[in-house]
């Protein structure tokens, strides 16, 4: 308990350069994951849809694949691109990844980073998506194609605006996780706030401008409260959207735990 | 083809002794879980404000750190502020916590499904509020819950192969791969055999569960 109340130990963070090289680290993790939440979106609706298609070979084929890649431990995943990623892949990434990003994104192993939260949470917010879509009542696709609207139309809207709002809350609470593995990429060397801490807990005496030895414990807690203040930014926006919703629609949203993961697999049960 | 086999009947005892391990880490740190969210969540529904506050903090804290941080914390960080923390006590105890956040919610919301009006009932009857709790209450949460509480080990079986990667010092699945892939750079086989691995543990989980529920869950 000493150690951890020690103010030597505190001053420490704010020594020198410290501070600002975590802060640094975590600005990586956070464009790492706004990177990967938005591709994340995007192909998890597509694969939603696939999976919802009538067209038996593709709703099969995108269901064996949602299912193994939200399975499967997002670190396996991530290591595993990491070794077996063709050189041209991250060449080509190399390639397009735009010059004002940071030093840490221009490397192609991000690439396998990058790939690995997006196959990942992908196939996890397809599921959540799928089964928001699944919970809107039959009646609604139904009418909307008595009115004459094509499959196509009734989609986009009639029965996506209504199932996707829904998942929301869910939704949101995946997105936090993602925020939180971001820090998973630190494991295939990429220099992001995991690795800065660890820099810095390797303790040069001269680089972190401190004649104390590191304390370890203060940075791994600083850089843990740099992730529950942004995730709770995070929950507390997507409660606000929640509760605007529900007083614009009168509806009742359906009720959601904040559940890691696969509030998809519950919903499905009911 | 030949080498996907020769790989598994190589390197079997490596990798089915990472399966092993992985098996009780979740099993150990499930238990922590269970224990741990059960009293956070009674602190959160307690009829006192302070002990409500005291277990927020705890979710609030635990939910949204992530869990490579936690395992940093109780092993590095612990170890140099002089406590001789054992990686499976770093690796059980970090997933644990974090899972119990998650634990304390599901039970939380599971105790607002069975109801105020049942709490009212039983402590009219002239039970007190452990007991409510221990009799009336949380028998029912319990079932209410048991989708939440699957989907949450399916996300342990996951999150501990954080563990094995980040302390280096226990040979889960995913290290014991990894330890196979050095030596013998048959990246692909060898990661085929480890996804197997850890699909066969969520899947069977998955099956478990399912039957759980038919059983014994309730559905409101």
């Amino acid at each position: 308990m000493g150690y951890l109340f020690d103010p030597q130990n505190w001053e420490w963070v704010t020594t020198g350069n410290n501070l600002r090289f975590l802060l640094e680290g975590f600005l990586v993790n956070l464009q790492i994951a706004v990177i990967a939440i938005v591709l994340s979106l995007a192909v998890g609706l597509l694969l939603a849809l696939a999976r919802l298609s009538r067209l038996k070979p593709l709703s099969l084929v995108a269901g064996v694949w949602v299912d193994v890649w939200r399975n499967l431990p997002l670190i396996f995943i991530i290591l595993y691109l990491a070794l077996a990623l063709p050189a041209p892949w991250k060449d080509f990434y190399e390639s397009i990844v735009p010059s004002f990003f940071p030093e840490a994104l221009q490397s192609g192993r991000v690439f396998a980073g990058i790939l690995g939260l997006v196959l990942y949470n992908s196939a996890v917010i397809a599921e959540i998506m799928r089964s928001g879509i699944l919970s809107l009542d039959r009646g609604q696709g139904e009418a909307a194609a008595s009115l004459g609207l094509s499959r196509t139309q009734q989609l986009r809207y009639v029965i996506l605006p209504q199932g996707l709002r829904r998942m929301v809350p869910a939704t949101v609470s995946q997105l936090i996780t993602l925020n939180k593995d971001t820090t998973l990429v630190s494991i295939i060397a990429i220099q992001e706030v995991m690795r800065h801490g660890r820099i810095l807990s390797s303790g040069f005496g001269a680089f972190t401008g401190s004649d104390v030895e590191t304390p370890v414990l203060q940075v791994f807690i600083v850089i843990g409260l740099l992730f529950v203040l942004t995730n709770l930014a995070l929950s507390r926006l997507s409660r606000r959207l929640e509760v605007r919703e529900r007083k614009r629609t009168g509806g009742t949203a359906g009720p959601v735990m904040g559940v890691e993961d696969q509030t998809a697999l519950a919903l499905e049960a009911r | 083809m030949a080498e996907l086999w020769e790989v598994l009947t190589e390197h079997f005892p490596e990798l089915s002794s990472g399966f092993w391990v992985t098996v009780r880490l979740v099993a150990v740190s499930f238990v922590i879980a269970m224990a741990v969210g059960t009293a956070v969540a009674a602190l959160r529904i307690a009829p006192a404000k302070p002990l409500n506050w005291v277990g927020g903090v705890f979710v609030e804290l635990f939910r949204n750190t992530p869990l490579l941080v936690l395992l940093f914390i109780s092993f590095a960080g612990l170890r140099r502020a002089g406590l001789p923390v054992n990686a499976w006590a770093a690796g059980t105890a970090s997933l644990g916590l974090y899972t119990a956040a998650y634990v304390a919610e599901a039970l939380r919301s599971g105790v607002f499904a069975v109801g105020k009006g049942q709490i009212e009932a039983s402590l009219s009857l002239g039970l007190d509020y452990p007991r409510t709790m221990r009799y009336v209450i949380l028998p029912q949460a319990f079932r209410t819950v048991i989708p939440h509480l699957g989907s949450l080990i399916i996300a342990m079986i996951k999150n501990s192969a954080i563990i094995g990667v980040s302390l280096l010092a226990l040979d889960d699945l995913l290290h014991q791969a990894r330890l196979v892939n050095s030596r013998t750079f048959q990246t692909d086989e060898t990661f085929f055999w480890a996804a197997v691995g850890y699909l066969l543990l969520t899947g069977l989980t998955t099956l478990a569960v399912r039957r759980l529920e038919d059983r014994y869950a309730i559905h409101r």
